[in-house]
């Protein structure tokens, strides 16, 4: 089976500065996949050359073995959706005006369908976010706000979801939600790739972790073997610790 | 009632007022003008209404529609709530195009209006100009042209300025006289072709509408959505532009209509540009067209310019609307 998206020795330079240099690793439908890594690690900017939103300076990045640049720009976002670290709080529309948007390259006309209506309610259902579907974007707090955008993006039907940052702002109770219903989007076969910062959130719920340093891929393992072998914790702190936890699984501590 | 069809209401309300604008409007004026006698086609009520009124009307009309449709195109494509017509520079090049020609005292340039002709050559090279300084490798941000528009915008204030201050006496009344902004009976040939024009792009940017919807939450929300931002970006800022400047062109830069109109849309019809930009459009004609009226009558047989009524009644309206949206 082909893999859904290959990234090959993919690049990006901003000027004399090199922020990715030869990456390389693959995504098959399916997979929930945690892309971890310390700050200015380079996370957002190799979700935006996957996104589109960047073009590599070095490398390919093939969507269904097909180069990214060869793909006209709506077929993409039939593809691949998207949801931004840093989205503005004073969007003017109503929540359920900014779901129906994530509607936009599947509706050629003017008014969206019933069917679109629907599958923006079962977003907004699944998302938590549909008793605030009538309030304004703007007046939704940072979690309430997060979960909306969320919702958009599943509306969008991608078979590649790219969270950057999809947990921030939300309660720990969310924070779990979030994590289980991009388990529940994996199992129906969408690949999904989340920036995340909480090791034990990623070890738990996704089935494989990609660590970015030094400007590539430094670890790419499965979930279920990462803490064989912790001594890439060091990548992130060299406070962290394993620990068994009561049921005897693993779990990352620091002091 | 469903999204689509309360929409349509709208549209269908703002279409009926706009139509009945264009009946009603030219009958208002100081001399009274009797249906009976425009009917039977006498003389001279025929002719004031057909060749003075009527013409003037429509520029009132169509004039106020492309002000209200680019001042509501540039809110949503800037994400500026303040953003105008003339925000992006274009139309400030029109006005120093036409200043410089009346400050040349010209008339007329290859059988056209020096006005016309120094407005349009004056948002020509603007355009050009902000083009090519907002997309180094033919790539554009919200934030390049914002700068590039509004730097130009200030260079051209300022020519404009000294231009009003270096002219002769009778050359500067007639520039002050012109940056009021006011309307005038234009013959039927640049009014076919100029009602065309804004039309064309009207059609063409309302076309759009969801591309605006999703640009205004954010330029890469639109991009990851499937729209191809730079390309539209260039075209927003050109038809915008090319509205606003070619009614600039043959009004005058009238102020307030396209910063105060689409916000009083947004009050009743909330913010999706799909019904925002059909309402803003109809209602900038009526609105315009209105003031134009009024100020034919309320000071006659002196005349107020339709420029100073918008502005009169624009200013203290938006600070109204300002102080009660957040209550």
């Amino acid at each position: 089976m082909t893999s859904l998206l290959e990234v090959q020795n993919a690049g990006w330079r901003a000027g004399s500065v090199s922020v990715l240099d030869g990456v390389t690793f693959a995504v098959r439908s399916g997979e929930l996949i945690a892309l971890m890594g310390r700050n200015g690690s380079g996370k957002s900017t190799l979700l935006d050359l996957i996104a589109g939103l960047r073009r590599p300076t070095d490398g390919t990045i093939f969507l269904d073995g097909r180069p990214l640049d060869e793909w006209p720009r709506p077929a993409v976002a039939r593809v691949v959706s998207h949801l931004p670290q840093m989205m503005r709080d004073n969007v003017a529309c109503s929540a359920e005006q900014l779901v129906l948007m994530g509607r936009y390259p599947h509706a050629e006309r003017w008014w969206e369908s019933e069917t679109d209506r629907e599958l923006v309610e079962q977003a907004m259902s699944r998302c938590d976010c549909r008793q605030f579907q009538h309030r304004l974007v703007s007046t939704l707090s940072g979690g309430e706000r997060q979960r909306v955008f969320l919702a958009a993006c599943l509306a969008q039907e991608p078979r590649l979801l790219l969270l950057d940052e999809p947990a921030t702002f939300l309660d720990i109770d969310q924070q779990l939600q979030c994590f289980s219903l991009l388990r529940e989007e994996a199992s129906r076969g969408t690949a999904c790739l989340a920036v995340t910062h909480d090791i034990n959130l990623a070890l738990t719920f996704c089935a494989r972790i990609l660590v970015l340093a030094d400007r590539g891929i430094a670890i790419d393992v499965p979930s279920a073997n990462a803490l064989d072998e912790p001594r890439w914790l060091q990548l992130f702190s060299t406070r962290l610790d394993v620990a068994v936890t009561p049921t005897g699984g693993r779990w990352v501590w620091y002091q | 009632m469903t999204d689509a069809a309360r929409a349509r209401a709208w549209i269908a309300g703002c279409a009926v007022a706009f139509a009945l604008a264009a009946v009603t409007l030219p009958l208002i004026g100081p001399a009274p003008l009797d249906p009976a006698r425009i009917w039977a086609r006498e003389e001279p009520d025929w002719s004031i209404l057909i060749h003075l009124r009527l013409s003037r009307t429509l520029l009132g009309l169509f004039g106020g529609a492309a002000l209200g449709l680019a001042g509501s195109l540039f809110q949503s494509m800037l994400r500026e709530a303040l953003a105008t017509p003339y925000t992006l520079g274009v139309s400030t090049g029109a006005s120093l195009g036409a200043v410089a020609a009346l400050a040349m005292g010209w008339h007329l340039v290859a059988g056209v209006s020096a006005v016309w002709f120094g407005a349009l050559a004056g948002a020509a090279l603007v355009l050009v100009i902000v083009v090519g300084v907002a997309a180094p490798n033919r790539n554009v941000s919200v934030f390049g042209l914002l700068l590039a528009g509004i730097a130009c915008n200030s260079v051209c204030a300022a020519l404009i300025l000294l231009i009003h201050g270096l002219a002769g006496m009778s050359e500067s009344f007639a520039i002050a006289r012109w940056l009021i902004g006011s309307l005038d009976a234009v013959d039927y040939l640049p009014l076919t072709i100029y009602i065309g024009t804004v039309v064309a792009l009207a059609l063409a940017i309302m076309h759009r509408a969801r591309q605006w919807n999703l640009l205004a939450v954010s330029e890469a929300w639109a991009a990851t959505r499937g729209t191809r931002v730079t390309r539209l970006l260039f075209g927003g800022y050109a038809s915008g532009s090319i509205l606003a400047a070619t009614t600039v062109a043959l009004t005058g830069p009238i102020g307030f209509i396209g910063l105060v109109v689409p916000h009083l849309v947004r009050t009743r019809v909330g913010v999706d540009d799909r019904v925002v930009m059909p309402c803003a459009f109809l209602m900038g004609g009526v609105l315009l067209a209105a003031c134009d009226a009024l100020g034919r009558v309320v000071l006659a047989p002196a005349e107020v310019p339709a420029g100073a009524i918008t502005a009169l009644i624009g200013g203290p309206y938006l600070v109204w609307l300002i102080r009660h949206r957040t209550a």
